[in-house]
């Protein structure tokens, strides 16, 4: 029993590690955007957000010990399974999961709400039991990720695959599908709601454009400072990645001023990303470098973005020179900052 | 072609490199050996651009390391300590982007990744992603892509660490045929024997001074008895409790 209670101790202690790697929802763009200027207006937003979260969160905990230390330790049988039976709830959503079903069954409601939950978490949980976090399965549906002209194709499909890999992209494809289908029903709403739409989804994943470096890891920034190739061009690789993103998701919507608030958030961007880079954790939301910058940032996207709805493309040319003015000078900046490291 | 003076870098107080000063001819294969932590990944950095030096000059193909960074970024090939692979880069993708960017033709960057994959075994794990490699995978792939634009200087941290014998045999005979052909190579290596096998001068250092700088020919005896005795001599410390029956 001593031995079950180490392991239990250990991996309780791993796990709650990792589960503070979830806050850095607070400093994503969407959430406390969201949450200051639609307030209860917002509760839609914030089930996309719960849904995006429940997913990752519903991981199992015994993962977290290698399959093969695990393998490897003296254990018997009857201690493996009960580790087996005991890790599960270590995780903080099966006692909410636990809590809300002894509630509904005394209060005979909301079966249909706990039932989505208990089965996201159901799938994610079985998921990361049953597939190795070194057989990253998620890594080899990215092999598809088309190819691009140029000799920067690969640093642009590199840049596609990390952003595959937050949660703020498929809050935002959410927020797009459920807008999309909408639309498709031909239910009305007025033209500017798909602004303000539009404004949203991009919004969703503005958070990014202040980590563009956050995923790279420490391998892949000593080799951006080892490739013969300019400051800029790498953090175009990363701009063409973004702006790629956001054509796909606001295609349905408005498009046009999607690319203006897209083009604003990398001109804005680029300066906590280069100066101030913060690593990021794969399959959880980015995290801004600070509240100011992205309320800052959530302005100019809406102005941009509802200047270009309202009075034409045409904006679209003084975004993109912002956009590009910001490559050049913090493509120099990237430059002395590998020279001067 | 490689040639620095008066090298230092200091981390705060501490000092990893002290006043080191270097030449090394071009066709030479020159190991430079040392203890972990006696500063040889530090003295790469700043040799290849990746660290700026605190004080003293680096040339490399005659060109100063700090002054024209990108020039002699074209002219190196480089194994860092850390691989620096990208975790989302397959191991194909990882030598097509090398090829690309070096300004390789899209038909010879295949041509030059197909025959490196074959010659390195790395064929079968090809479509790999980095994350998803073995250390071996990982530090077989950066060594295709230091030797991928066919550089005039190869710089190479612990190459040999981790890899399988057959494949470390391969990157010697690569690594000697490229030297006969003018090839400059300069690496670090705990692997006295390899080290011994290939290598035409012989540096080592210790606390951040070069203690030994000579052709591999002129050493007085064994290079692992003149390293012990140069660098650091081993020291055993009997554990009472290691061994059968346990106390």
């Amino acid at each position: 029993m001593a031995r079950l209670a180490a392991i239990v101790g250990a991996l309780a202690k791993a796990f709650r590690r990792d589960q503070k790697s979830f806050q850095s929802v607070i400093g994503n763009n969407f959430f406390f955007i969201t949450a200051y200027m639609l307030r209860a207006a917002g509760a839609f937003v914030y089930v996309i957000i719960g849904l995006v979260l429940l997913f990752p969160m519903s991981t199992d905990p015994l993962r977290k010990i290698p399959a093969s230390r695990l393998a490897l330790w003296p254990l018997e049988t009857r201690e493996r399974w009960l580790l087996r039976a005991v890790s599960p709830w270590i995780n903080p959503v099966t006692w909410v999961l636990a809590a809300v079903s002894l509630w509904t069954a005394h209060s005979g409601i909301k079966i249909g709400l706990w039932g989505l939950g208990a089965g996201i978490f159901a799938t994610g949980f079985l998921l990361s039991s049953l597939l190795s976090q070194d057989a990253r399965p998620s890594q080899s549906m990215w092999r598809g990720v088309p190819n691009f002209p140029g000799p920067l194709n690969q640093l642009i499909r590199k840049n596609l695959r990390e952003m595959l890999s937050t949660l703020d992209l498929y809050c935002a494809l959410l927020l797009s599908l459920t807008a999309t289908i909408y639309r498709a029903t031909r239910r009305p709403l007025p033209p500017e709601a798909w602004l303000a739409i539009t404004v949203l989804v991009v919004l969703a994943f503005s958070s990014y454009a202040q980590c563009l470096f956050g995923l790279d890891g420490e391998g892949g920034l000593s080799r951006y400072r080892l490739l013969p190739v300019r400051g800029w061009q790498i953090l175009a690789a990363k701009d063409a990645a973004f702006l790629l993103i956001t054509v796909l998701l606001t295609l349905p919507l408005a498009p046009f001023a999607g690319a203006g608030a897209a083009l604003v958030a990398l001109a804005l961007g680029h300066a906590p990303a280069v100066i101030q880079p913060r690593r990021q954790i794969r399959w959880r939301f980015s995290t801004g470098a600070s509240l100011i910058l992205g309320f800052g940032q959530a302005i100019l996207m809406a102005m941009a973005a509802s200047a270009i709805f309202f009075s034409g493309a045409w904006i679209l040319l003084p975004c993109t020179a912002a956009c590009a003015l910001s490559t050049w000078w913090y493509g120099r900046r990237l430059e002395q900052g590998f020279a001067t490291e | 072609m490689i040639s620095c003076r008066n090298l230092t870098r200091r981390f705060g107080e501490f000092t990893a490199v002290d006043g080191l000063t270097l030449d090394v001819g071009a066709g030479a294969i020159c190991a430079f050996l040392g203890p972990n932590g006696a500063g040889k990944s530090t003295t790469l950095k700043m040799l290849t651009g990746l660290l700026a030096p605190s004080s003293g000059e680096v040339h490399v193909c005659g060109l100063d390391v700090r002054e024209r960074p990108r020039e002699v970024k074209r002219q190196i090939g480089v194994l860092p300590e850390d691989l620096g692979l990208f975790d989302d880069l397959t191991v194909e993708e990882h030598l097509l982007l090398t090829g690309r960017i070096y300004g390789l033709e899209r038909d010879e960057t295949r041509s030059r990744a197909g025959q490196l994959l074959r010659v390195l075994s790395l064929e079968d794990g090809r479509h790999t992603f980095a994350a998803s490699c073995s250390h071996g995978m990982r530090k077989k792939t950066a060594f295709a892509m230091a030797l991928m634009p066919n550089p005039r200087v190869l710089f190479l941290d612990e190459p040999f660490e981790a890899i399988d014998p057959v494949t470390s045999k391969i990157m010697r005979d690569l690594l000697e045929a490229g030297a006969r052909r003018g090839l400059t190579i300069f690496f670090t290596s705990h692997i006295l024997s390899v080290v011994e096998s290939i290598a035409a001068q012989l540096v080592m250092i210790s606390k951040g001074k070069i203690v030994w700088n000579s052709p591999a020919g002129e050493l007085p005896q064994s290079l692992e008895q003149h390293y012990f005795d140069l660098v650091e001599s081993p020291a055993v410390e009997e554990l009472e409790w290691l061994g059968w029956p346990r106390s």
